[in-house]
């Protein structure tokens, strides 16, 4: 049966926690932490702090995020797991165009896809024009809850997609077929073997979801709900009437939330259950299930990726355009090089925080590798707004000259996004035998020697595949982009922001299009390091 | 036009940065005084087909003020597809100018340097609305500009203080449909939309847009708030549509879907530019929130080590040819006397803004989204 082997090997050595290798990772971790020291000293700098907090408005925009959080991260974990499943386990015609496919949509940027859904779905949008002729003149709002909720699952599930199916690719999956032939169902197969085992890899995708969900703010945005980012946004512009004292209040809230739901899916996530070896099982047969599976997987390509290219041609051909400002091939250049820059450091800082907390339960380790995920959550412009202060402050002449400014921004991206390189890592390294390494200690190798020549060719694939990740998130992103960046710098998501905002359409499809192309090739890669994931010399 | 000379005197270095332009406009604005045009601000394809008959601009030329020098930081809130013209214009014309641009949102740039404090880079703040420069002001981070630069902008158009001025003014109007109405059917009172039968089903606006939210405030700050729910109320009985921006809808009015909405008078111009001669018109209701003039403008931040490099920056996006780009290209107002609005808009003294409007304050959106919410315009 599937037990406690092999990792359970490495936490026995454990029990001394490496004590450099420690501080280390809590530099990081404070290093990381540093910019919401802003946030929680301007909130309590706020007058009346303690009526804000309790305010119906801030209590209600609490409950809104909390909801939305929820609902997203369950959709999420709806669409992402039977896809991971589909994809890895059984004989869906057309397996590894889906696979692919139905990773992309992480590549869309939100305030993209959500206008895109907006002109498909919202009144005067295209489904219902073409109701008309039939006599439908309105249709049910997709403003509010439902349509952000909707909106953002299809463009953050492929976190749990990618998670779960690392996972499914790693595990035992024999222990499925020997459960088979114990006469178990599909289904309590599923439950009693496979679900045990990529638990903890479906709750680490989720928490991926849940706290994008926090900080997105293109989608609440557009869809109009209130949750904090909104909030936070409508009440930085709102200076004359003293916003800026509520925003940090609620980003002070937000990253309360974020504490809270950190905690939580360290307890759901538990160790899980882990096999020693990864085999593939039988392939499952779809049988009568085969076509509606297709019809599903098409259902949610067409929505989250389809859809939003389309809207890209229609912008293309019926947008008006601009004479005063031509795209330069030099953006995305700019753009590729901050973002790899971003990866290059996420998969360097990632490694001891990574490693340490995949080799001890120590407390200290706990709360270091939680702690590096808070930055994930807090909205763009409030780690930008957080790093100007700071830039300003200590940076002297050097910020006046805009010398820091880059640097600052690589900054920026690096809080927000080294989760996600963490959770690659952390499960890379999970799955490596501590016995392997100890193997090579017993033939004679320091600790050091022994991490890098058995250790680390194991993990390398992993730590690719999260930096990539970390390179598709940074080059969408667009609000800390905005604030910080140098004069004349200019992104691929700076240029479609411009050129956006003064109506011109036409010119934002080209480089929206380059976009997406350039995230997909770093999709490429994180599907490709997936297949060495966890155990590939085992294989 | 183009000087082979290498030792360029200004004039001539103004001459030849405007290599793209066209003969059309050369030879109608001509030689003398006015050659200060050609810096290449103005798109000559759009000048040619449009605006051939313009008089040529009056006002101060960029050539005929003060040089601009050493480094001068703008934080624009203003898109850079606008104003980029301007800026490269400024550029070609100082050699020994560094300017460097940061485009962003007009409240992030404020943000910015209010948390950039002592140490911010910025010293000229250019917005695309009063309300931001406002907020600025009153944070005491504006500086008051030199008299000679608010004596160009009549008073209605700048702070009371003068730590900022208006470069280039929106008005609110009304776009109808020439097939559907004579200009004698569109009321001229705000209030009186809403209880036409005629009108019914055949109106729109943009309840998410911020323009049309600063109107609704301007309406809230005038009348207080029941007349303000009154009208919107009065508005979703006589079934208005909905449009999601103003350029949709103006294109709208014109395709004949509704016979008249609310917009700025430019979305107008911009929707007849593209389609000539489509049954398209602006009107304007009188001295009250419908027709609210709302400016850009730029101000002086306290904390700059240049002054008056940064004042005379703000000097020279109000000299002739900055206004006459402005009037043609972003078809806004221009604010100085020289220079007339495009197309057949009457001119910025012949419109009849509400006079008791504090247009800094009408960036005050909360309540308004909040007003919106509650009637189910949102």
């Amino acid at each position: 049966m599937a037990t406690r082997t092999g990792i359970l090997d490495g936490t026995e050595w454990s029990e001394d926690v490496p004590l450099g290798l420690l501080l280390l990772a809590a530099a990081i971790a404070a290093v990381l932490l540093s910019p919401l020291l802003w946030v929680v000293s301007s909130a309590l700098d706020a007058s009346d702090w303690v009526g804000l907090a309790t305010a119906p408005r801030t209590l209600s925009v609490l409950v809104n995020s909390g909801l939305l959080v929820g609902a997203v991260t369950s959709m999420s974990m709806l669409v992402g797991v039977p896809a991971a499943y589909l994809t890895v386990r059984t004989d869906l015609p057309a397996r590894r165009a889906f696979t692919i496919l139905l990773a992309l949509p992480l590549v869309i940027p939100s305030y993209i896809g959500a206008f895109a859904f907006l002109s498909a779905f919202g009144p005067r949008g295209l489904l219902q024009a073409a109701l008309e002729p039939v006599g439908i003149e309105t249709l049910p709002s997709i403003y509010g809850l439902a349509g952000t909720t909707v909106v953002l699952t299809l463009y953050t599930y492929p976190y749990v997609y990618i998670t779960s199916r690392a996972s499914l690719l790693s595990m035992d999956a024999r222990l499925v077929d020997a459960a088979r032939t114990l006469s178990h169902s599909r289904w309590a197969a599923f439950r009693r073997i496979t679900w045990p085992q990529i638990r903890p890899a479906v709750a680490a995708g989720a928490l991926l979801v849940a706290l994008y969900t926090l900080s997105d703010f293109g989608t609440p945005a557009v869809m109009r709900f209130d949750v904090f980012t909104r909030i936070i946004f409508v009440e930085y512009n709102d200076i004359l009437g003293g916003g800026r004292d509520l925003a940090s209040l609620l980003s002070l809230q937000l990253i309360a939330v974020t504490v809270v739901i950190l905690a939580v899916e360290s307890r759901v996530r538990g160790s899980g259950v882990r096999t020693a070896r990864s085999a593939p099982g039988m392939t499952v047969e779809l049988g009568r299930w085969r076509w509606p599976a297709v019809l599903a997987c098409l259902l949610v390509v067409s929505l989250a990726l389809l859809l939003p290219l389309a809207i890209l041609g229609v912008w293309y051909l019926n947008g008006s355009a601009s004479a005063s400002l031509d795209f330069r091939l030099g953006y995305v250049l700019n753009s590729v090089t901050i973002a790899g820059v971003a990866a290059l450091l996420c998969g360097v800082l990632a490694l001891p925080i990574a490693y340490l907390s995949s080799q001890t339960a120590h407390p200290a380790a706990w709360i270091v590798e939680r702690a590096s995920y808070v930055g994930y959550a807090v909205p763009g412009v409030v780690m930008g707004l957080a790093l100007v202060f700071f830039g300003a402050r200590y940076g002297g002449v050097f910020y006046r000259q805009g010398l820091i400014l880059l640097p600052l921004l690589v900054f920026a991206y690096v809080v927000r996004f080294l989760p996600q390189a963490i959770g690659s890592s952390r499960a890379a390294f999970l799955g490596v035998s501590g016995s392997l390494e100890e193997a090579a200690r017993t033939l004679g190798h320091s600790p050091g020697q022994a991490f890098r020549r058995v250790t680390l060719p194991l993990v390398l694939p992993g730590i690719v595949g999260g930096a990539a990740l970390v390179f598709l998130t940074t080059m969408k992103e667009l609000p800390a982009t905005l604030l910080l960046r140098p004069p004349g710098f200019t992104t691929l998501v700076s240029y479609i922001w411009t050129v956006q905002q003064a109506g011109y359409y036409a010119q934002a499809a080209l480089p929206a299009v380059l976009l997406l192309v350039v995230s997909a090739g770093s999709m490429l890669v994180i599907l490709a390091s997936e297949q060495y994931d966890i155990g590939w010399g085992r294989r | 036009m183009l000087s082979t000379s290498r030792r360029l005197t200004r004039r001539q270095a103004l001459a030849s940065a405007g290599v793209g332009l066209s003969a059309v406009l050369a030879g109608c604005v001509g030689g003398g005084e006015s050659d200060g045009l050609s810096t290449g601000i103005l798109d000559p394809e759009q000048y040619g087909s449009g605006f051939a008959g313009r008089e040529p601009p009056g006002g101060t030329s960029m050539a005929d003020l003060p040089a601009l020098s050493g480094t001068l930081d703008v934080y624009s809130g203003r898109g850079e597809a606008l104003v980029r013209r301007v800026m490269d214009a400024i550029r070609s014309l100082y050699p020994d100018l560094t300017l460097r641009v940061s485009y962003g949102s007009s409240s992030d740039m404020v943000n910015k340097i209010l948390g950039e404090g002592d140490n911010s880079p910025a010293d000229v703040f250019y917005s695309v609305n009063a309300g931001s420069l406002g907020a600025l002001a009153a944070e005491g981070r504006a500086r008051e500009l030199p008299s000679e630069l608010l004596s160009v902008v009549d008073e209605e158009f700048q702070d009371p203080e003068g730590r900022w001025v208006g470069t280039s003014g929106r008005a609110r109007a009304i776009a109808f449909n020439t097939d559907r109405l004579a200009a004698a059917d569109v009321p001229t009172d705000i209030f009186e939309f809403p209880d036409r039968p005629a009108f019914r089903d055949e109106m729109a606006w943009t309840p998410s847009y911020g323009s049309f939210q600063a109107f609704v405030t301007a309406m809230r700050l005038r009348q207080g708030r029941p007349p303000t729910e009154r009208w919107l109320r009065g508005m979703l009985d006589s079934g208005v549509q909905a449009y999601p921006d103003e350029f949709a809808l103006v294109q709208a009015v014109a395709d004949g879907e509704v016979a008249l909405g609310f917009a700025n008078h430019y979305y107008i111009q911009r929707v007849l530019d593209g389609r000539q001669g489509a049954p398209l018109a602006t009107a304007f209701t009188q001295g009250d929130a419908g027709a609210v003039f709302n400016v850009a403008g730029a101000a002086v931040t306290d904390t700059s080590a240049v002054p008056e490099t940064a004042a005379n920056f703000v000097r020279h996006l109000l000299s002739a040819e900055a206004q006459e780009y402005f009037a043609v290209s972003t078809y806004e107002y221009p604010m100085i006397g020289g220079v007339s609005p495009v197309g057949e808009l009457p001119g910025v003294d012949e419109l009849a803004p509400p006079a008791d409007i504090d247009l800094s304050r009408l960036s005050d959106l909360g309540p308004t989204i909040e007003l919106l919410r509650e009637v189910g315009a949102l």
